[in-house]
This record gives C-alpha cells, sequence and structure tokens, in this order.
C-alpha cells in the first residue's frame, strides 16, 4: 500500500531532535524575543505547549516596533481529568500567576493556561511539577490525555476507568527525560544511557493519537471521536472487559474532501487485563503503517480506511498475545453532563458545574477557590467542559450549597445551552478561521429566543461550534454544529446523534448569525409538532429529510443536498 | 503680595520698582526685552557714566574659581555663563567641576564662586558626594583665604528647595570664609535672576579686588547674537514632527511614544547623551479650570498666558502663603501642598484673586528635557525623543504632566514643538570606542543608549554593548524591541537583560537583573567598562547605586567601604555616569 513520498518536514525534525529536546533550552534564555526558535515550537506540544499570538493585537504592533505578542497555551496531563482540591488550588494561584488569569477546561478533560510568556514556561511547570502534574505529551504525535466518563456516582465503575486511563496514559507515555531536563532542572543523562522509545519510536506517531473510555449509557466522552476507544462492558454488578473502538476522529481540512471526520468502528472486545496490551499493540500498527508523508492524512482513520477493516483488525490480532473477541452489546443514551446534584443513597453527592465553554475566571474561580479550600472531595473535569465537585460528604454539602449560592454559580439552563461546546478559536489559537468561544453565547441567546417560542427550552440538544475544521469541540458528532470559515461565516451541520454514534452532514455553507438563526428557527418549529416521542433533533431532520443520514466517515461528504451547495 | 520676581530682590532697585518692572517684563517677549537690556547697555556705554565702580581688566588678573556642582547640567551651564563674565570684567577664571575638586583645592583659591543645585529630597548631586561630605566634615579645611559666593538651584516644589547650596554657604562661613554676597536660591525658572546675580555678584567682587581704573563699561551685550546663534529656552527652534507613534501596546499601563523631530535649519548640533529641551503648553482645559476658580473666565489674554507661559501645576508652599495672605484665608497645614496643584489652592478659596494678582502668584511655565534617543549620524537633521505620557490621580482629581501629555496626546507629525538643546558633557559615550559599555536604562531611560547604540554604529565603534532594559509587562513594554533584535543579530548589542516588573508574582527589576548577572558585570567593569544609568532617580538610580555596592563588595570579596571605594574611583574614571531625573 505504501507508496514511497517523502516524509513530512515533522519527521526530520523529531528524529533531529535528540528525543524531543531540539533547542528549547537555549531558547528559553533569549530574552529579546517571547518566542522560541520555529523548528523548537513543533517540539514543544510534546511538552504540552503551543506557541501562539495574541491575534487581536497584530494590527499594531508592527507601528509599535515590537514582536507579535507571543505568549504560550499550556495543556496538561491529567488522565480522567481527576484532580485533588490542593492540585486545583495550585492550578489556580499558576493560573493567577503565571498565566491570563483563566482556567480553561477542555474537551480531553483537562486544563489549558493560556497568555503563559516564555519566562513563566519553567515557573509554571516547576509548579505543577511541585503538586505530582505533568504537561508531557498532552500535545505532539503522541498519546494524548487519556480520557475517560466522569460518573463518581458510579464508585467503583468509575475507579475502575479512572485507574485504567492513568495506567494507559502511563504505559504510552514517551520515555525521554527531555521535559524533566528542560523544566525540572533534571540531571541530564550521563554519556553511557541510550535512550529509545521502545512503543512510540524514535520518530514518535505520524500524527496525534487520542483515547477515551465509555461507561455505559454515558457517552460524554464521544467514544466514536478518538482514534481508540474502549467502552466497558458491565455484567452482573462487574466490568467484565471492554469493547475496542478505532478510527475515529473529527480533523479535516475545508475544500478537502479527501479529508474527512471519521466515527470509531467496533473492531471487537478485550479483557480488562488485556487492554494496555491491545492500546500499545494498536498504537504500534499507527507507528508502523501511519502515514509520514502527509500530516493531513496521518491518523489512524485514514490508516484504517487506506488499508481497509479486516487489514488493519488482522494486522493487530498479529501482534496481539490475546486476540480480539467478537464485541458484545452496548447501549448509549447521552454525550451531555447530569448537570447540577447527584445524591447517593448513602448521602454522597456530587454536583456538576456548568462552565460556558470551560472558560474559568473571575466570580467563579473565586468560588471555586472557596469550595478547594474545603479540602473535600475531588475535582474532575468533564469531556463537556465542565467540573464535577466530586464525593461530598453530607456533613459538608450544606457548606459547599452556600459557597455555591454566594458565588451565584447555580445557574438555570437551557437544554441547548447545557449541551453546548466551543473551541477557544480567536485570540490566541492560531488555526481559528473564526470566532467561536466569544461568539457562541450570544448566538445561543438568539437561539434560545426561538426554541422559547416553540416550547423547547429544556430539551436537549447538542450543538458544538468551532473556529476552524480541525474539530476540537468534535463538532462532526453534534446534533447542530457551525465550523468556522472565515470571520462571521460558519459551515452549519445537522443530523448528528444525540448519543454520539452517528456524524452530522453539512446543511448550509457560509452562514452568518442571521442566517442560522433563519436556517435553524423552522426546523425547530416543525420539530416541536412533528416529532415522534423521545425523538432527538438530530434523528429528526435525517427523517424529515433535512440532511441526509451519514453512515460512514467515507460519505460524509456525499449526498448533500442542494442548500449545501453539493 | 510679593511678586514671583523676574528681577531677584536683589537688584539694585527699589522693592516697588523691582515689582514695577517685573510687571512690563512679565509680559515682554523676548524680543522686546532683548531689545531692551541692548538699548540701556548701548545708551550706558555711550554716555560714558557707569553706576558701580569699575572696571578696565584688573592690571593683575584676579583669579577666580568657579566651582559647580551639577546633576542634569543648568549649574555647569551657569559656571560657564559666569565664567564669560568673568573674563569680560578681566578674572583670570576657571570652571571646575565639584567631581574634579577637593575642599582644600577650593580652599586655596582666593575667590570661590560656588554654583550648587540640590537634587531629590535635598541631596547633593551624585558626582559631587565626596566634596561635599569632605566639606561637612570635621576635618575640613579653614577658608579664611577665601572670598566666596554661592548660587543655589533648586526647586520650589520639593520641600528642601535649594538645600545643598544653603548648606554650602553657611559651611563656608562656618570655616572663616568671607561672604562677598549673599546667596541666590533659584527657582526652575533660575536664568534670569541667577544671571543677574553672577554680574552683581562679580562687579561686587571686582569692585573689591579688581583694578582702580573705572573708565570703560563692563557690560557686553551681543547685538549680533538674536537670531544667528543656536535655539535656547527664551528663543527655542520650531521643530516641526516628523513621526508621531505609540510604542506601547493598547493594553499596557503605559502611554509611550516615539516622536521625531525635525532639527532643519536649528543650529541644533546635539551629540548623544543630551537632551532637548520642549517648551510646552498647558492644557487648555486645565487653563480654563483654573480662570474659572479664580473668577476669571473670558480673560482671553490671561487665558493665553495660562496656557502658554505660566506653570499652572507645581504648587509650592511659598505659593500656598502667598494666596493665603492674599486672600486672608488661614494657611493650611504644611503638608497640604503634597500632591496638589494649583487648581486646588485656587478652589479653596474661588473668586478672590485679580487677573494680576493670579499672574504674580504662577511661576513661569518651565520647560521640560528630554534624553535624545538617536544619533545624527544615523538619523541626519532630526532628534527622536521617547516621551511618556504621565497621567495619574491624586487628592480625587486626574493629574496630568504638562509636556509628556502635550507632546503625546495634543501633538500629531505635522505639528511644530518649541525645542532647544541642553548639553550634557557629562553623559557621553566613551572616547575610546573600544571601551564595553554596560547601559542600565529602564522606561524612557532607554532613550539615550538608543543614540549611543545608533552612534556606536554609525562610527563602527568596536566596543562590546550591554544593555540592561526594565518596564512593567514584556508583551506591551518592549519599547523598540525589534530594533533591539536587530542589533543583537548583527552583534552591535553584546547583550541584553530585561526586567519586567508585572509579569510575574515576584517583581522584577534592572537592579534584580544586574544581581544576577553580577560575575559578568563585575568581570565587564575589570575590563574597563563605562556604566551608564538612565531614567528615574528616587528609585531606580539609587537601587541600581545599591546593586552596584553590592556586586562589588560580593565579586570582589571585600567589605562596603572597600565596594564604595571602588565605586568611588570608577566614578572618578568617567566610568560610572548617570542621567536621572
Amino acid at each position: 500500500m505504501d507508496i514511497e513520498r517523502p516524509l513530512s518536514a515533522n519527521e526530520g525534525l523529531k528524529e533531529r531532535s535528540n528525543f524531543l529536546r531540539g533547542t528549547i533550552a537555549n531558547g528559553l534564555t533569549r530574552v529579546e524575543s517571547g518566542a522560541l526558535a520555529d523548528d523548537d515550537t513543533q517540539l514543544t506540544k510534546f511538552h504540552g505547549f503551543y506557541q501562539q499570538d495574541d491575534r487581536d493585537l497584530r494590527a499594531e504592533r508592527g507601528k509599535q516596533r515590537m514582536e507579535k505578542a507571543f505568549s504560550f497555551m499550556v495543556r496538561m496531563r491529567v488522565p480522567a481529568g481527576i484532580l485533588t482540591p490542593r492540585q486545583w488550588l495550585k492550578v489556580e494561584k499558576l493560573a493567577l500567576e503565571r498565566g491570563n488569569g483563566t482556567i480553561r477546561l477542555t474537551t480531553r478533560e483537562t486544563v489549558q493556561f493560556h497568555g503563559v510568556l516564555k519566562g513563566n514556561l519553567q515557573p509554571l511547570m516547576q509548579g505543577l511539577h511541585e503538586d505530582l502534574l505533568d504537561t508531557i505529551a498532552a500535545c505532539g504525535d503522541v498519546n494524548r490525555n487519556v480520557i475517560a466518563t466522569v460518573a463518581p456516582w458510579e464508585r467503583a465503575h468509575h475507579a475502575t476507568i479512572a485507574t485504567l486511563a492513568r495506567d494507559l496514559s502511563q504505559h504510552l507515555l514517551p520515555k525521554t527525560r527531555a521535559w524533566h531536563e528542560i523544566w525540572i532542572g533534571e540531571e541530564k543523562i550521563s554519556g553511557g544511557v541510550v535512550e529509545d522509545e521502545p512503543i512510540l519510536g524514535r520518530t514518535y506517531l505520524p500524527r496525534k493519537f487520542k483515547i477515551a473510555i465509555a461507561l455505559p449509557p454515558y457517552n460524554d466522552i464521544d467514544v466514536f471521536a478518538h482514534d481508540l476507544g474502549f467502552i466497558a462492558i458491565v455484567q452482573r454488578g462487574r466490568i467484565v472487559g471492554y469493547n475496542v473502538v478505532a478510527g475515529g476522529g473529527m480533523g479535516m481540512t475545508h475544500g478537502e474532501s479527501e479529508t474527512y471526520p471519521r466515527a470509531g468502528t467496533v473492531i471487537g472486545f478485550c479483557k480488562p487485563q488485556d487492554v494496555i496490551d491491545t492500546a500499545e499493540k494498536i498504537v504500534t500498527v499507527q507507528r508502523d503503517h501511519g502515514d509520514r508523508s502527509n500530516r493531513k492524512h496521518a491518523r489512524l482513520k485514514y490508516t484504517i480506511d487506506d488499508m481497509g477493516l479486516e487489514r488493519f483488525v488482522a494486522l493487530v490480532n498479529e501482534r496481539l498475545a490475546v486476540k480480539l473477541a467478537p464485541a458484545r452489546p452496548f447501549a448509549f443514551a447521552s454525550t451531555g453532563d447530569r448537570t447540577g446534584w447527584t445524591q447517593e443513597a448513602d448521602g454522597t453527592s456530587h454536583f456538576t458545574l456548568f462552565v460556558e465553554n470551560g472558560r474559568i475566571r473571575g466570580t467563579m474561580l473565586e468560588g471555586l477557590h472557596a469550595i478547594a479550600a474545603l479540602d473535600t472531595g475531588r475535582f474532575i473535569m468533564t469531556p463537556n467542559q465542565n467540573l464535577v465537585i466530586a464525593d461530598i460528604p453530607p456533613a459538608q454539602r450544606p457548606q459547599v450549597e452556600a459557597l455555591l449560592a454566594a458565588y451565584g454559580l447555580e445557574k438555570p439552563l437551557s437544554g441547548l445551552r447545557r449541551n453546548a461546546m466551543a473551541c477557544v478559536a480567536l485570540p490566541t489559537c492560531g488555526l481559528a478561521l473564526a470566532e467561536s468561544e466569544r461568539y457562541l453565547p450570544d448566538l445561543i441567546t438568539r437561539l434560545e429566543t426561538e426554541l422559547e417560542r416553540f416550547g423547547l427550552s429544556q430539551d436537549d440538544i447538542t450543538i458544538r461550534m468551532t473556529g476552524c475544521p480541525n474539530g476540537c469541540a468534535r463538532p462532526y458528532l453534534s446534533e447542530i454544529a457551525l465550523v468556522g470559515r472565515t470571520p462571521g461565516l460558519y459551515n452549519l451541520y445537522l443530523g448528528g446523534a444525540h448519543e454520539g454514534i452517528r456524524l452530522n452532514k453539512l446543511h448550509r455553507r457560509d452562514v452568518d448569525g442571521d442566517a442560522i438563526v433563519a436556517a435553524l428557527s423552522p426546523l425547530f418549529g416543525s420539530y416541536a409538532t412533528e416529532r415522534r416521542p423521545g425523538e432527538h433533533f438530530g434523528d429528526y431532520v435525517i427523517r424529515a429529510g433535512i440532511v441526509a443520514e451519514t453512515t460512514a466517515g467515507l460519505d460524509f461528504h456525499a449526498n448533500l443536498s442542494h442548500e449545501a451547495g453539493a | 503680595m510679593q511678586t514671583a520676581p523676574l528681577l531677584p530682590s536683589t537688584a539694585p532697585f527699589a522693592e516697588e520698582h523691582i515689582a514695577a518692572l517685573n510687571r512690563v517684563i512679565s509680559v515682554s517677549t523676548a524680543e522686546q526685552r532683548a531689545w531692551l537690556s541692548g538699548y540701556l547697555a548701548g545708551l550706558q556705554a555711550a554716555s560714558g557714566t557707569h553706576a558701580a565702580t569699575p572696571a578696565a581688566p584688573p592690571a593683575k588678573r584676579a583669579p577666580l574659581t568657579i566651582l559647580f556642582a551639577t546633576e542634569s547640567g543648568n549649574a555647569e551651564a551657569l559656571a560657564n555663563q559666569a565664567r564669560k563674565v568673568a573674563a569680560k570684567l578681566g578674572f583670570a577664571a576657571k570652571v571646575v567641576d565639584m567631581a574634579d575638586f577637593t575642599p582644600a583645592q577650593a580652599a586655596a583659591s582666593e575667590n570661590l564662586l560656588v554654583v550648587a543645585s540640590t537634587w531629590g529630597e535635598g541631596d547633593p548631586p551624585q558626582r559631587a558626594v565626596d566634596f561635599y561630605e569632605a566639606l561637612m566634615a570635621d576635618d575640613a579645611p579653614r577658608f579664611e583665604k577665601t572670598r566666596y559666593a554661592v548660587l543655589a538651584l533648586g526647586d520650589r516644589a520639593y520641600a528642601q528647595f535649594c538645600e545643598i547650596g544653603r548648606r554650602i554657604d553657611e559651611r563656608l562661613a562656618a570655616l572663616g570664609g568671607a561672604r562677598i554676597t549673599d546667596r541666590i536660591d533659584c527657582d526652575v525658572d533660575f536664568e534670569t535672576p541667577a544671571n543677574g546675580w553672577i554680574d552683581a555678584t562679580l562687579q561686587r567682587l571686582n569692585a573689591e579686588v579688581g583694578a582702580k581704573d573705572a573708565g570703560a563699561s563692563v557690560i557686553h551685550v551681543d547685538f549680533a547674537r538674536p537670531g544667528a546663534d543656536a535655539p535656547t529656552r527664551a528663543r527655542p527652534f520650531e521643530a516641526e514632527i516628523t513621526e508621531h507613534a505609540r510604542l506601547s501596546g493598547s493594553r499596557s499601563s503605559s502611554d509611550t511614544h516615539h516622536v521625531a523631530v525635525s532639527l532643519e535649519g536649528s543650529g541644533i548640533l546635539y551629540e548623544p547623551g543630551d537632551a532637548l529641551g520642549v517648551v510646552p503648553s498647558n492644557d487648555p482645559a486645565l487653563a480654563d479650570a483654573v480662570l474659572n476658580a479664580a473668577g476669571l473666565a473670558g480673560d482671553e489674554a490671561l487665558r493665553n498666558a495660562l496656557v502658554n507661559r505660566l506653570d499652572i501645576t507645581t504648587l509650592t508652599q511659598k505659593q500656598v502663603e502667598d494666596f493665603a495672605r492674599e486672600t486672608g484665608t488661614p494657611v493650611p497645614p504644611a503638608e497640604w501642598a503634597a500632591g496638589r496643584q494649583v487648581i486646588d489652592l485656587l478652589e479653596t478659596a474661588p473668586g478672590k484673586l485679580s487677573a494680576e494678582q493670579l499672574t504674580a502668584l504662577l511661576r513661569p511655565l518651565p520647560p521640560r528635557y528630554y534624553s535624545i534617543a538617536s544619533s545624527r549620524k544615523a538619523v541626519g537633521e532630526e532628534a527622536h525623543l521617547l516621551v511618556a505620557a504621565v497621567r495619574y490621580a491624586a487628592h480625587g482629581r486626574p493629574r496630568q504632566g504638562v509636556a509628556s501629555v502635550d507632546i503625546t496626546a495634543r501633538h500629531r507629525a505635522g505639528d511644530k514643538l518649541k525645542v532647544f538643546l541642553r548639553a550634557n558633557p557629562h553623559f557621553r559615550l566613551p572616547a575610546d570606542n573600544d571601551r564595553p559599555i554596560i547601559m542600565v536604562g529602564p522606561g524612557t531611560g532607554l532613550a539615550p543608549f538608543r543614540g549611543f547604540l545608533q552612534e556606536r554604529e554609525a562610527v563602527g565603534a568596536g566596543g562590546r554593548n550591554w544593555l540592561v532594559f526594565g518596564h512593567r509587562n514584556y508583551t506591551h513594554d518592549f519599547l523598540y524591541q525589534l530594533e533591539l533584535q536587530d542589533w543583537l543579530k548583527s552583534r552591535l548589542l553584546t547583550r541584553l537583560d530585561v526586567a519586567f516588573s508585572r509579569d510575574q508574582p515576584e517583581k522584577r527589576y534592572v537592579q534584580d537583573s544586574l544581581w544576577d548577572a553580577r560575575a559578568d558585570v563585575y568581570r565587564w567593569l575589570k575590563d574597563g567598562a563605562a556604566l551608564y544609568v538612565c531614567g528615574d532617580a528616587n528609585a531606580m538610580a539609587k537601587d541600581v547605586h545599591a546593586a552596584l555596592l553590592r556586586i562589588l563588595a560580593d565579586q570582589g570579596r571585600q567589605d562596603e567601604a572597600a565596594a564604595k571605594a571602588e565605586l568611588d574611583a570608577i566614578r572618578r574614571d568617567g566610568r560610572y555616569l548617570r542621567d536621572v531625573y
């Protein structure tokens, strides 16, 4: 299958990087610039951060005789998204002292610090390290943060998948000591020791690799959106194993139909003790067969579609000690979070705090500080950019309730807003073509007016916006999706499944806010009157013939309606 | 009410005549005054009479030592002016910097004129500290052979007005010196009273020690000069602004501008390190507020004077007392004036002054000085200024720096600025192009060093150049960042250290950068580097000075006294130079 083509530039960079060191350490000493050397900015992703610049300021900088307003976005590695209250307080302190004063929860159950200046990178990393946290492999061509369903009320099952997430993350972590050397000041390895990356290889993976673990009926982590997913199978109160899902992925490029989002395929089942080996072998198949010449065609989804699913499964089974068994039945209900309070029989409570687009600042930051200062329970970041304050003992619930009230953190929400996500986009993301986080809340306010007219205010409908087609907010699995094309204009997608098992379909091209409202309002109206009992909006628009059903990634761009500019 | 004198109270007139003359002078133009002085001098020369005694040049030229202590260069300029006057009177006058003189040498002088400025909160100029301390010490020499007079410079806005001049004057008397005439204490508008005092004092001295022959006039007025000469404070050059660009980012807490002016045809030939004086105008809105507070709204002539000619911001204790006397209101406590301005004073008793009283209350509007941020070798007939608009609130009212806001907010490219040169001969690049230099310039203190670097680049100087810059935020306040990057790339700039105070929880300043680099600072100094400091006098320059002492002690493994001696030696060697304000 492999046609010899030149390797992408990043492959050479990785090869020459001396296990991800490059010249990063030297770049930190160059005080005249807030940036790092170009090549190093590719390597720093493996260390968990991106170089960015404030795009709101680009126009003025030249006149001011200053370079672009560079800063860094630093992403933590937090398997399963679980922090202790003490760790939360450290994260908050670092965000205030070393970042822009905000904490950004992401769809990968972690925290992003934004606006970190070059001179603050080392203190930030050291601060995290002090509290047993790190940023290793949070970005880059490696296995990213491993996420798992957030359902602390499921007690043992949640504990099991959280532990699995931690073990998977640890097992697939790069072995290089570069992070510890550069950021923590660990002594360099002495001459005799030869470093190696037995799983990832010395040029690491062809592209990013994402793993998620779902605990049905919760599909909060969107198990079909990742390179590799595990669906816990519970029988007689025990997790007896996991269905294996491979080849999911969101990213695509506008105008390049050979790039497409793909929902993962269920390829089998494995027992709990075989999960790590299964993950490792799938990673090594992707390592050896993934496309290293074209980064837009390098994710596992293309590897699978290029070689065919059967061949891929065969390759995986060849490497496995215990072959994959037939998949077992499962059922998902929703991709959303259960917001508000959940109380267990023994009185233990969990509160899911709705965080609009995951951005925590100001009053909410202060309120969470006060709650964390109680030093009770755990702080769990959800894949929907929300935050669960978990495991609150009955005795402390009144205190938490009082603080939530005092800081105004418990607010009524519409079904649409509760199920909304946006990526960061402008002003910091270098890929953004349009606004996302700064715009979606206003658009939702307009759509809420329409929903209210039709009595749909409390109906759960997923809506996701991204500033570019790369898919950080997993838009292509949403019932309604808006993907940025250019400032003010979006492509509108419809027909994703509420429970996250089906991709959506392009409905309108290049629409602005007015056109989005105009397109959706009549659909809300007919949905309100024509829907069948329990029918979700995403299913309705397919039954009503508004968009064609997308059955596989390869037909994502097919069967477009006339309005979508087919 | 006492007038703010244009003629000094020491002028040889009755008090009411001084007031009358000042009323005329205060509304006169520079040209009118030049004409008047020339006319009277000429008239007197023609009539062949002279009020004061002498003097043809003394037969044997009497020696005169003119000793100055300067920080900004004003005292030195006056000393040089005094030497000219003295030379014309026939003295064998020499001008000496206190930095290069000892009390013993001064005590050996028969005739001694001291021009001393007071700095900050009653401190001597940095380079005069050794002399001053030796003079005040118990083992100071006696001055019984010496006739002397002291001209003190200061700023009435500070509590310790002319403190250093006063103390030198008293000390010289205590050590047995004979006062030629009473000391004069000059405020920021020192030029007229100072020159009058110099003329009077030297004539008096000449009368005492000079020749017997009274014949020729001693007053020399240079009729040829006006117009043909370099611009002065009284006769500034109208320089067109060729570039006016804000350097601070839009989210900066400061508002710093790059302002380029054309000096074409001005005759101003500056050197890197020099300053450009700018004659500003007041904020018209503040002038209106002052008029309203005084109950004089509608007086256009007065308004014009308030905008263009009078200082309507700075408030001195003397003004507070004068105003209380004039209006019959009680004098507020001594600390009341701190942080307050003229408008606050007027509003304590609104509508009580006549136009004349208000005019008399106010001091003349002084110029402001900006270190030039360019080299003529790089930019031709232009001068670049780095101007940070001063804005703050005090006593419940927003306040603005007069010149900085005038230049940055009320001027644009194409407008004109009134400018003149103020040389700063003690803040120059080393004569030796190969000598390494360390430049410490946070904020607008960067200005002269941009000039230094342009100059060293233009002449191909081989010496190493190390810049230590600081400000608040890296992202929004990195002045001339791209230029500095280019200079690092071309290796003109050998090293750059930065300290941005507000980017992290622990505040960082330039002195912290110096301390962190102490081994290299010490090595550079041992290699003969000259160290320059420009910027804030009160905090930064003192903190940098303390850091240097710590570095010399730490790296030289010596005690504090030895470190101080070493830094003094470096300073006497002309390798520790400051331009602070």
